[in-house]
């Protein structure tokens, strides 16, 4: 729940720029779907949405309509600077992101390839997850075994070097068993190391910072 | 043209740091001093003694409740749970003796090396001990106390009416006590250069914070990202630094000269080299030359590996304020004295060997990240700098 990977769609309808709009948009209605990136070769050279496609089209009922939707071609009505994510992006900045450039939908490229898109409806779930990314502190993962009293020992350590906790948020973690969670804190301290060190001992895997 | 430069040091600027096992140990200040010493590059260069700064100077940035309270903790007289109200007694920031005196100390050093640059005894002027650019108004934080940037800012400000004053911070973490002291300020610019606060402490230091009120575009930050090597680093720095120094035209450059960006740094996730602390000193210096008749004052801050980086890179700082040569090797003397009390290995040459330092799986993809946080900068901010 943490990472763009782990909410984004991996099974993405994408166009190319010679696609009419009527293709697109029963695409759209097929998949009911709103975002849809445009490939070329294999690269991301767009993303066009069904208002996009719309507004470059006659309304229903509109004498010309049919006509254009067989003219008109994404490559003319496509966004051509998109905005993309990466699949490890923390998913509060990508929310960011979203919200900032008043978008609802991210293409995923890994290495230049399309690996997913992330939709506002996406983040939504995600979001509720995550409050309090903007408090200042330094951000810690742990993996917490999904039983009771396992985070509190987390908390418990962390409060021992007398660094105090901002904020603390969990998901599921979707690898490993036994089933676990990450606990993702904001830690009033600038020596996260530290804390990571002290939770290494006690057998915790801290997946941020970066152990040495 | 180049002009004389000044180093103020005394022993007791070393009395600042919080003890034992605390990532925050003054002994960096000596082994630098003690390898700046060995290789001669301080024959010249008596060191400057500096007085301790008053209640007066500290109250121009700090509140005086706070100063107080920081008193009242070095003398063993508070109450931890009115202290934690101020940041003082964490983890970050134990209380330790006579801790007002220490780091009045620290503001006065650099403060003296300000006011040694404006009066013209020396073209630039360092003090290692400076940088400590997280404290607050109001808290202690990240290790910082006062602020020492902050204080002598204001101050001069006070001194000097009209100033402008440029503070330019290379610390892999955000300078974000300073600035917001001067947020509103549109005569003092601060830029500072940092791993992403989505990553690292404080966790501030996104383009869009860029000032506010009449000093809208008088806050410059540049986030990088994790694992931001040499050559990433120092093109981002090039594309944002100079420009937006040139839109400011300032009388004064103060830098905060952190090492912690170093690969090898505990603290911090970026990648650079000793490259970069050859780089910065020796652009900025070029720059106060042709900004502002060479008046430049260098800080310490950040710098957790405490024998293999922080000495390395501080050297190479007072050979570009002080124009001498940096030498190839580490002295033996030097090597034979610290060796055996370094945890660690120590390196024998000044210089990184790029080969040691090899790019990152993801390297193009970081530095083409960090390009366009800077077209970012260059397009939202700079144009905002009168």
């Amino acid at each position: 729940m943490l990472q763009v990977k782990d909410s984004m769609a991996r099974e993405v309808a994408t166009l190319s720029p010679g696609d009419t709009a009527g293709e697109a948009l029963a695409l759209c209605r097929e998949r009911r779907i709103r975002h849809l990136p445009v490939l070329d070769g294999g690269s991301l050279v767009g993303i066009v949405s069904d208002r996009d496609l719309r507004s470059a089209t006659p309304a229903f009922g509109d004498s010309a309509r049919a006509a254009a939707l067989a003219e008109v071609r994404v490559g003319d009505v496509m966004v051509r600077e998109v905005v993309t994510a990466r699949p490890d992006d923390p998913i509060d900045a990508a929310a960011n992101t979203m919200r900032e450039k008043k978008i609802n939908g991210l293409p995923v490229l890994e290495e230049g390839e399309l690996v997913g898109i992330l939709t506002s409806s996406d983040v939504m779930e995600s979001l509720v997850y995550l409050l309090g990314a903007h408090e200042p502190g330094s951000r810690m993962e742990v993996v917490v075994p999904d039983r009771p009293g396992t985070l509190a020992g987390v908390a418990g350590l962390i409060g021992e070097l007398g660094v105090n906790i901002v904020s603390v948020v969990t998901g599921p973690r979707l690898e490993g068993e036994p089933p676990s969670r990450v606990a993702v804190f904001r830690v009033d301290t600038i020596n996260p190391a530290h804390a990571a060190d002290v939770l290494e001992k006690a057998d915790y895997t801290v997946l941020w910072p970066p152990r040495p | 043209m180049t002009g004389k430069a000044a180093i103020v040091h005394d022993t007791a600027l070393e009395s600042y740091g919080f003890g034992g096992e605390h990532p925050f140990n003054p002994l960096r200040l000596r082994l630098t001093l003690e390898l700046c010493e060995n290789m001669g590059l301080l024959e010249d260069y008596p060191l400057t003694p500096s007085e301790p700064a008053t209640v007066r100077d500290l109250t121009t940035v700090h509140n005086l409740t706070y100063v107080r309270m920081v008193q009242e903790a070095g003398r063993g007289s508070a109450l931890l749970s009115d202290l934690l109200n101020y940041g003082i007694g964490t983890g970050d920031n134990p209380v330790f003796p006579d801790m007002h005196a220490a780091c009045a100390r620290v503001v006065g050093g650099v403060l003296e090396a300000c006011r040694v640059v404006m009066r013209g005894d020396a073209a630039h002027a360092m003090c290692i001990s400076g940088g400590l650019h997280h404290a607050l108004r109001s808290q202690a934080s990240g290790f910082c106390v006062y602020n020492d940037a902050g204080v002598a800012i204001a101050r001069l400000k006070e001194e000097r009416p009209g100033i402008r004053i440029a503070y330019v911070d290379t610390d892999a973490h955000h300078g974000d006590g300073v600035q917001w002291m001067f947020f509103e300020d549109p005569d003092v610019l601060t830029v500072s250069m940092h791993e992403s606060g989505r990553y690292l402490f404080p966790g501030t230091g996104e383009v869009h914070e860029k000032g506010s009120g009449e000093g809208v575009g008088y806050s410059v930050n540049v986030p990088l990202q994790p694992f931001t090597d040499d050559d990433s680093f120092i093109s981002t720095f090039e594309a944002v630094v100079p420009e937006a120094l040139r839109a400011f035209k300032p009388d004064l450059i103060l830098s905060q000269n952190g090492c912690d960006a170093h690969k090898l740094d505990p603290l911090t996730h970026l990648s650079a080299t000793t490259r970069l602390y050859e780089h910065v000193p020796a652009a900025i210096h070029d720059l106060a030359h042709e900004l502002c008749g060479g008046r430049w004052v260098a800080t310490g801050g950040g710098g957790y590996d405490i024998w293999r980086v922080v000495p390395r890179a501080w050297t190479a700082l007072w050979a570009a304020v002080s124009h001498q040569e940096l030498p190839e090797k580490l002295p033996e003397v030097w090597l034979e004295k610290w060796g055996a009390k370094s945890p660690v290995g120590l390196p024998r040459l000044m210089r990184d060997d790029p080969a040691d330092y090899p790019a990152g799986p993801r390297a193009r993809e970081i530095s083409d990240r960090n390009k366009r946080t800077a077209e970012e900068v260059l397009e939202k901010v700079l144009p905002l700098i009168r």
